[in-house]
């Protein structure tokens, strides 16, 4: 186990170096991200009330497009040079590979949501009171969307037809998640407690633990020959 | 510096399937430390799928693999620790510079000092004044230095070279057989897949030859 996590935090290591040198994924995500939310708000804000209906759904598809992108492309660095074969040729366990590159990639992402949750709450007129709650469901959904992307994202470096592979896989597969994350935000925006929505949390949860054994015990037979 | 932790590789009667290709039919190899075996055949003879098995990135559909007295399924992982591959991608981060790639893989393998191993390395390869830079402005040359390095990280028992002067110009493929010459005189198996004639002809000590997926020369 201890090896494990070695590895895991060498590899998250390597994507947080190469990605604060280059920021290439955050700011390229951020700014499409922050694209989706402006456009948005000037096609479908017409009052406070639709707003809270509204502002929910620009949220999570601004969350997941950025979500896709950023596994996309923190996956296409290891395409580079053959970089990933170097990864797999070291003794690390094929799952610190896995456990690292997640870890990234909810950083990455979650850089992206420090800047998107704001601007939501501010071109939607949102109430600042559900922005904490909401925080902890975009957390939550983050963790297993990125979860899957990263198990799957695996298979992007070893087809051609990468994007394609990467979207018909994990979109079906966080679909669940995504409508439990939406329907939970739209609630919390029109005033419902925490304690009224812990159902999805739960299901959040339940959802990103299923992602995380997952991978554990899938990755190394998804990258096998 | 990791010791040789094996003196011998050997297949056994290797099958690699592809879906309904036969990659390799039943291969009989072995290698031996202290020597460079040259391993040849045209496009599609099996080499590559060979050095995949022998670098574990795949598995055989049949037969037997052993690295000494370590068999390559069960003991995989202490295996990896002491294989050395170059080939023609670097396998190394563009954006990062050559030190800090090297000092990652050395990291990796759990070399106690990576820091001080990647100086060594960079020191008997000549990597000073360009080694800081990210890998992404290395000219061929530079990045073969630079994944000769990472290849020798370990100090591996087993160097897997696959076309590795592909690019390179006289002086680099100099180097590399300098450095192919040293690592078996440290002792260490060395399995080399190459269509250069004149790289084989000056390092290499034995042929194997593969046809259609078999041995037709050993």
């Amino acid at each position: 186990m201890k090896e494990l996590w070695r590895g895991a935090r060498l590899v998250a290591a390597k994507d947080l170096r190469i990605e604060a040198r280059t920021k290439e994924i955050t700011v390229t995500t951020a700014f499409f991200a922050v694209l989706v939310v402006v456009l948005s708000s000037l096609a479908f804000y017409l009052d406070r009330n639709t707003a809270k209906s509204i502002a929910p759904g620009v949220l999570w598809v601004a969350v997941v497009f950025a979500g896709i992108t950023s596994v996309t492309r923190s996956w296409g660095r290891e395409r580079e040079e053959d970089a990933l074969r170097g990864l797999l040729l070291s003794p690390i366990p094929r799952a610190s590979i896995y456990f690292g590159k997640l870890f990234g990639n909810l950083v990455f992402l979650l850089a992206v949501e420090v800047v998107l949750v704001p601007l939501v709450a501010l071109l939607f007129h949102l109430e600042l009171e559900p922005l904490l709650p909401t925080s902890v469901l975009l957390l939550l959904g983050s963790f297993g969307f990125v979860s899957a992307g990263t198990l799957f994202g695996a298979l992007s470096v070893q087809t051609r037809a990468r994007d394609l592979v990467l979207s018909i896989v994990v979109f079906p597969l966080v679909t669940p998640a995504l409508l439990g994350g939406v329907v939970a935000t739209r609630e919390l925006f029109a005033g419902a407690p925490l304690s009224e929505v812990l159902g999805w949390v739960q299901i959040l949860a339940a959802f990103d633990l299923v992602f995380l054994g997952a991978g554990y015990l899938l990755f190394d037979a998804l990258l096998s020959d | 510096m990791s010791a040789l932790a094996f003196d011998r590789v050997h297949g056994e009667r290797l099958v690699k399937l592809y879906g309904r290709t036969r990659a390799l039919a039943g291969v009989d190899v072995a290698f031996a430390a202290g020597e460079v075996t040259v391993v040849e055949g045209p496009n599609g003879s099996g080499k590559s799928t060979l050095l995949h098995l022998l670098a574990l990135t795949a598995k055989p559909t049949d037969g037997v693999l052993r690295f000494g007295k370590l068999d390559a399924t069960k003991d995989a992982r202490a295996i990896r620790r002491h294989l050395g591959v170059l080939a023609h991608a670097s396998m190394l981060y563009p954006d990062l510079s050559g030190r800090e790639n090297v000092r990652l893989y050395a990291a990796l393998f759990g070399v106690s000092d990576p820091k001080a191993r990647a100086d060594a390395l960079f020191d008997r390869f000549g990597i000073g004044p360009f080694g800081d830079r990210p890998v992404r402005t290395y000219s061929r040359g530079q990045l073969q230095r630079v994944a000769l390095a990472r290849a020798l990280v370990a100090d591996p028992t087993l160097l897997l070279l696959d076309e590795p002067s592909t690019g390179l110009d006289v002086a680099g493929v100099e180097r590399l057989v300098e450095v192919v010459k040293a690592e078996r005189d440290r002792g260490a198996i060395v399995v080399l897949v190459t269509h250069d004639g004149e790289l084989s002809g000056k390092v290499g000590d034995r042929r194997v030859a593969l046809r259609n997926g078999k041995v037709v020369e050993a």
